[in-house]
């Protein structure tokens, strides 16, 4: 894609090609290319090839596991019921995808529109990391295709599960609705869009409902076990907050680390608003995950002295425990905080990196690796489970991609020819002036002096 | 369960012998376990005990032999005379866990004897009890009773090779 | 524009809290089961490890064959658990003590509020009138959030099944003695009796005195009286319960009140947070801005 581009071809950013005319559904697919060039440049890129290879292995897992049932695929095993597609795939993905809830919130309740030009990232990457949880959960799922059953057929309504599964599928939709007016302007809807439009507050308020319960709700599921769950990862009175407090970091990071990969791998597909505003906007996610991080970490101090469980510290658990808490939380604090100070985006960006390793290992650790700890014997889970899991996070990357390449997500799409985006990239550009200055972590804290 | 009619009717003829007995003779064998369907019926040897312990109520508790002599039960029958009924069935249900049973229990609430162990646990309990302490005497199901083929069958007793310890079972 | 959107807001947290609020209902308090519910008393110091129990309910159950007779005494070699293929197994415990071995049955405890039952989110169990936690595999959804939730570590699953994974565990011989007044089949066909089938009320009066006639024989607990707000199955045992493999950790409180505080806050947010988070919007929004003021928006100053 590099070379054409440097070649002067330019892909798709307006329903008009550069003859001025309209142009179809195809070639819009083909980011404005023939099909031979696409062919060609999808074949030269190296990751493609990785993801060939594996495809070519996973794909048959997947089928296997589907044939010749769960035993054959994955550990199978009666103690360990939830192995890594729901350890990884359910309990890591949905705190990564918190992004949707909070980057609406931040630009749609407290008007920061300064983030806009990464908004639509934030909301795609919820999007998806919740469609992917739900992939996981429906291969993980005895009889899959009896996922409905709690919306229509028998309902567990003491369950919390039965509140996850009412709460994402309810989320699912709103989030298809949220995306979906990047995807009314590339196919030409405007009616569409506008509908979406005029819905945005009501959606963006029932994003924030539905993600502070089911967050929370995951990590209820685990009060279930209280004797199960190592104490260091288990508080029954706090669970849901440590669960839901975290998810702020986990998906503002996974944005941050995202964009900082799409602008890298896809250039060419970011805009110029995109690119020059991407520092200022990583910097102020990095601000406010700090803030979520020094939250957690505090009710995590407060989970453990409130049992106290401080004796737990002593023990090989207690160091794993707090190898999590450092390198996955403390350590990021210190780097974005010290990042965001001094304008140096690579060590914000590498802090966002061990923030989202960090949230996934917590999730990791309650579900499988620190699950069971009384019993003496410890499960790994067997190859197929790997590589099942890993060819989902392919096909969630594989799809990721095909995403942002085709839809207004990374740039803005030209509508109508006439209008220019010259004035508003630069309106965007610039800073609100009050808010820069002082530098508080979080809009929220900052929008209501909005009002004199 | 078949080998509970087995037992209602091996309790039955060792309490026929029993009173039998009282009244003229004490039995020197009685047949065991007659009819049974997992095991296989057998003669117990009751000259054998009656030479070895000598002490009637050491196996038929207040009912025959030397009054009782346990603290607890001395409370009540410190006086008891040896009751007419000397047989295990004639107190001992056979059928003790029956809707009838529990019943018949739930109506006796001032019964002291609330937690009386049915037939067939009364004379394992007796037997195995014993013989465990005294380190004398069977203690193996198929030492006293063989099994039948039915028996076999029921304990899958031709699987006998103990196969690799696959823990979790899964046939994979 | 203002007030339509804020209306809109306080309809979709209306409707959510419409769908919310039956989301607590369910999860009672203080239920000590049903008066009329039965129960089994498992006295481990009349068990000899015969594993007779495991053999009667193997064909009760219809179940597969087992890997090896169940005479075979070297499966005490190791520490089992019940299985999508055994619902009961007997384990040996104290094995050098003087007094000789210690054996106990393990199989669903039927609790009297199962974590189960409380975390099954299509309602799949049922904990019937006669004490039985039975399970309906028509609806199981297979998520196995019943075998994470259950404190036992007692249900099994057929994972080798492709087309029709259930969970598998003891169901009390409901369908088949149970619900006519029978005992269960393992209760039946032990020698030894140390399975006293009854109602639970009466097993524990009479758990209680059989400690108070032999305080030498027993350890002075009922394991199941009051664990996880009290179990079906209770237990008797001549040593401590942790050294017989009980988890003596567990709360008497059943496992859903660890669950209430999260369930409580529910209803919480979903009638707060509409209205707070419309007000913030509302309250950041500047005076005389009518649109949400999308900079993005082609022809729209910022």
């Amino acid at each position: 894609m590099k070379r054409y581009v440097k070649r002067g071809f330019s892909p798709v950013t307006s329903p008009f090609n550069e003859n001025g005319d309209k142009r179809t559904v195809m070639n819009k697919l083909l980011l404005g290319l023939t099909p031979g060039e696409y062919l060609v440049q999808a074949l030269r890129n190296p990751f493609n090839w990785v993801l060939a290879v594996i495809f070519a292995i996973g794909i048959p897992v997947l089928i296997g596991r589907f044939y010749y049932g769960l035993a054959w695929a994955t550990s199978g095993s009666y103690d360990y019921p939830w192995g890594l597609f729901l350890g990884f795939g359910l309990f890591a993905m949905v705190p990564l995808s918190s992004s949707g809830f909070q980057l609406g919130t931040a630009c749609e309740i407290f008007g920061r529109h300064d983030l806009e030009p990464i908004e639509r990232l934030a909301l795609l990457n919820g999007l998806l990391g919740y469609f992917f949880a739900v992939m996981y959960l429906l291969a993980d799922l005895g009889q899959p295709w009896r996922l409905p059953y709690p919306m229509v057929v028998s309902f567990g309504p003491a369950a919390v599960l039965f509140l996850v599964a009412w709460h994402v599928a309810t989320y699912l939709s709103v989030q298809v609705l949220e995306v979906s007016s990047a995807f009314f302007e590339w196919i030409g809807l405007p009616a569409g869009k506008a509908a979406v439009r005029r819905i945005t507050l009501g959606l963006t308020v029932a994003g924030i409902i539905l993600s502070t319960l089911h967050q929370g709700a995951l990590g209820a599921l685990f009060t279930y076990a209280p004797g199960k769950v190592h104490p260091l990862w288990y508080s029954s009175s706090f669970q849901w907050l440590h669960f839901f407090v975290s998810s702020l970091p986990g998906g503002l990071c996974m944005v941050i680390t995202v964009s900082t990969i799409a602008s890298k791998m896809m250039t060419w597909r970011g805009d110029v608003r995109f690119h020059k505003s991407l520092e200022r906007c990583q910097i102020s996610l990095a601000k406010g995950a700090c803030m979520g991080i020094a939250t957690y970490i505090t009710i995590k101090l407060i989970g453990i002295a409130h049992d106290n469980k401080w004796s737990y510290l002593d023990t090989g658990w207690g160091q794993w425990f707090m190898l999590e808490i450092i390198v996955g939380f403390m350590l990021p604090l210190v780097l974005m905080t010290y990042g965001a100070h001094t304008k140096k985006i690579g060590i914000v960006r590498f802090g966002a990196l061990l923030t989202v390793i960090g949230v996934v290992l917590n999730r990791v650790n309650t579900a499988m690796i620190t699950f069971n700890w009384k019993l003496t014997e410890r499960e790994i889970p067997p190859l197929r489970e790997f590589i099942i899991s890993i060819m989902l996070f392919a096909t969630y990357i594989v799809v990721y991609r095909f995403i942002l390449y085709r839809l207004p997500i990374l740039y803005q799409w030209k509508a109508e020819e006439a209008v220019e985006p010259v004035t508003e990239t630069e309106a965007a550009l610039e800073p609100l002036p009050v808010r820069s200055r002082d530098g508080l972590p979080v809009g929220s804290y900052k929008s209501t002096t909005r009002l004199d | 369960m078949p080998s509970f009619r087995t037992f209602i009717l091996a309790a039955l003829a060792l309490s026929l012998m029993a009173t039998q007995a009282w009244s003229t003779s004490l039995p020197d064998s009685v047949t065991l376990n007659q009819n049974g369907k997992l095991y296989k019926p057998f003669s117990f040897d009751h000259a054998k005990h009656i030479s070895l312990i000598k002490e009637c109520s050491d196996c038929h508790h207040h009912t025959t032999g030397t009054l009782v002599t346990d603290p607890n039960c001395v409370r009540c029958h410190a006086n008891s005379s040896p009751t007419a009924v000397v047989s295990c069935k004639g107190c001992h249900s056979s059928t003790p866990f029956s809707p009838a049973t529990l019943a018949e229990k739930r109506e006796a609430k001032g019964r002291y004897h609330l937690d009386k162990i049915g037939l067939k646990g009364a004379m394992h309990e007796n037997c195995i009890g014993c013989h465990s302490k005294r380190s004398q005497g069977p203690v193996g199901c198929q030492e006293c009773h063989p099994r039948t083929k039915d028996g076999d069958a029921f304990y899958n007793a031709d699987k006998q090779a103990r196969g690799p310890a696959a823990k979790h079972a899964k046939s994979e | 524009m203002k007030r339509r959107n804020f209306l809109k807001a306080c309809v979709i947290g209306g409707a959510t809290i419409t769908l919310g609020k039956t989301n607590k209902g369910w999860a009672s308090g203080s239920f000590e089961g049903y008066p009329e519910a039965m129960g089994v008393l498992v006295d481990t110091t009349r068990c000899i490890g015969c594993r007779s129990c495991e053999a009667a309910c193997n064909k009760e159950q219809n179940l597969p064959e087992p890997e090896t007779s169940f005479t075979d005494k070297s499966v005490f070699e190791e520490n089992r658990r019940p299985t999508s293929t055994a619902y009961t197994v007997v384990n040996e415990y104290e094995k050098k003590a003087s007094e000789g071995p210690v054996y106990r049955k393990i199989q669903c405890n039927h609790c009297n509020e199962p974590a189960c039952l409380t975390s099954c989110f299509v309602n799949a169990y049922t904990k019937t009138k006669e004490g039985a936690v039975i399970y309906n595999p028509k609806i199981c959804v297979g998520c196995r959030n019943c075998m994470i939730a259950c404190p036992f570590n007692v249900p099994g699953y057929s994972y080798e099944s492709a087309t029709n994974p259930v969970v598998k565990k003891c169901i009390l011989c409901y369908d088949t003695r149970l619900k006519n007044g029978r005992p269960p089949a393992c209760v039946e066909i032990c020698p030894q009796e140390a399975l006293t089938f009854g109602h639970r009320a009466d097993l524990v009066k009479l758990a209680h005195e059989r400690i108070r006639e032999n305080p030498e024989r027993y350890y002075d607990h009922v394991y199941g009286e009051k664990e996880v707000g009290g179990t079906s199955w209770m237990y008797l045992s001549r040593v401590p319960f942790d050294k017989i493999g009980f988890d003596t950790t567990l709360s008497n409180d059943p496992i859903i009140s660890n669950v209430k505080d999260f369930l409580g806050m529910v209803p919480m947010v979903l009638s707060i947070w509409p209205a707070l988070f419309s007000g913030i919007h509302l309250l950041s929004k500047k005076e005389g801005h009518d649109d949400h003021g999308h900079h993005n928006e082609p022809g729209q100053e910022g």
